[in-house]
């Protein structure tokens, strides 16, 4: 009989990744704790869906979101992105990143932190996914349902959002 | 020489999204051209900037420490319930029906824990020999690898100050939890679970759990009973 691998193998060693996510969705320690256990509630219950073979990380990080989008704190924190801050709109890139406008020292890491953890939710999760946690477009596109070109056009903004808040801490 | 990079090129460029076959060309060209290397360096130097300045969280309760997260995938598990229970042929004073109830409920409190098992194992030749010395018989652990249930790990219970071993089985989605006891009455039945009783090498096998009939029998055969 042959089985793909178990939900054990593919999950566990997702542990603290899904954590550190959770973390920074939530920005709270214990509500992150509660996010992973759900999480892990939810795809062992469903793990019988999961076509093996497919990204199994997109697939669990999904859950993941999902469950904090419907939790108390996502619902708080996420409220519907207006027409204008809409994250896949993008009307070209007027500025160029050029060095003198990234130049980023150990002194301003608190500053990208806060400019990051100001980021509204569209924003600050593609630039966690990629930037962190070394996600693939493909897999950012998979975990948030989203095209691939949609996660193209949104970290640009977001890491144009970026600068724009490290300009302005100057 | 090709034009300027699009901005979402740059972004993709620095991410590693750009197909092979438009690489050599894209690269000829950051050779070439400093204002698109700039602009290529800049999402780079970004992209470690983020992941130096972001702090990456841990947890901090045992629950999801290394090395207990490996047992703590199957707290949550209580939805599937089936639990086949081996009992030795001593008769206690219990009800028949209440004795099935306790174990059905200690399935289910297992099962909520944060730790359900100590020992992770889909092999059987670690999961039996880690009960040895841990309760005063030897463990049953059959070959599941012809059946549709598999091993997922042990730990050891006490049910009326008896010591006993926990087997965590699966079937699919379904989770099995098989206690062993030794001189246990046999049990009765609860209305929430189907409940299957047999006896075999001096002990009484009882599964319980909201599956079939069949799987029961399935798994009663699996045990050689």
């Amino acid at each position: 009989m042959t089985e793909g691998p178990t939900f054990e193998a593919l999950a566990l060693p997702l542990f603290e990744p899904l954590y550190n996510y959770a973390r920074w969705l939530a920005r709270d320690a214990e509500e992150a704790e509660d996010l992973v256990q759900e999480t892990y509630l939810k795809a062992f219950r469903g793990f019988g869906s999961f076509t093996a073979g497919t990204n199994f990380r997109a697939w669990i990080y999904r859950i993941l979101r999902n469950t904090f989008l419907t939790s108390r704190s996502g619902l708080r924190g996420t409220p519907q992105v207006s027409i204008d801050d809409d994250p896949d709109r993008f009307e070209g890139l007027a500025e160029a990143a050029t060095p003198e406008t990234i130049f980023f020292s150990r002194a301003n890491a608190a500053a990208l932190q806060a400019a990051i953890e100001a980021l509204p939710l569209p924003f600050r999760e593609v630039i966690l996914l990629s930037d962190v946690e070394n996600f693939s477009y493909k897999e950012i596109a998979e975990t948030l349902s989203i095209p691939v070109g949609t996660v193209t056009s949104r970290l640009l903004r977001a890491r144009a959002k970026v600068r724009e808040a490290l300009r302005g801490s100057k | 020489m090709m034009q300027d990079l699009t901005a979402e090129e740059v972004e993709r460029y620095a991410d590693g999204e750009i197909a092979p076959e438009s690489l050599p060309e894209i690269e000829a060209h950051l050779r070439d051209c400093s204002r698109c290397a700039n602009a290529v360096l800049g999402v780079m130097q970004m992209k470690r900037a983020v992941r130096a300045a972001m702090p990456r969280f841990t947890p901090k309760r045992p629950l999801v420490l290394r090395k207990r997260a490996s047992q703590t995938f199957v707290w949550f598990a209580a939805a599937a319930a089936l639990i086949v229970i081996a009992i030795g042929s001593e008769m206690l004073v219990l009800s028949r029906n209440t004795s099935a109830r306790e174990l059905a409920d200690l399935h289910s409190t297992i099962l909520a824990s944060a730790n359900p098992i100590d020992v992770v194992s889909t092999d059987r030749h670690t999961v039996k020999p880690w009960f040895e010395g841990r309760v005063p018989f030897a463990v049953n652990v059959p070959d599941l690898s012809a059946t549709p249930f598999r091993l997922i790990g042990g730990r050891v219970v006490f049910w009326h100050g008896r010591p006993g071993a926990y087997l965590l089985v699966s079937k699919g989605a379904h989770k099995i939890s098989l206690f062993v006891f030794e001189s246990l009455p046999s049990l009765g039945s609860t209305p929430q679970m189907t409940i299957d009783e047999w006896r075999a090498n001096g002990l009484t096998y009882v599964a319980v759990g909201d599956v079939s009939r069949d799987d029961l029998e399935a798994l009663r055969r699996a045990y050689g009973g």
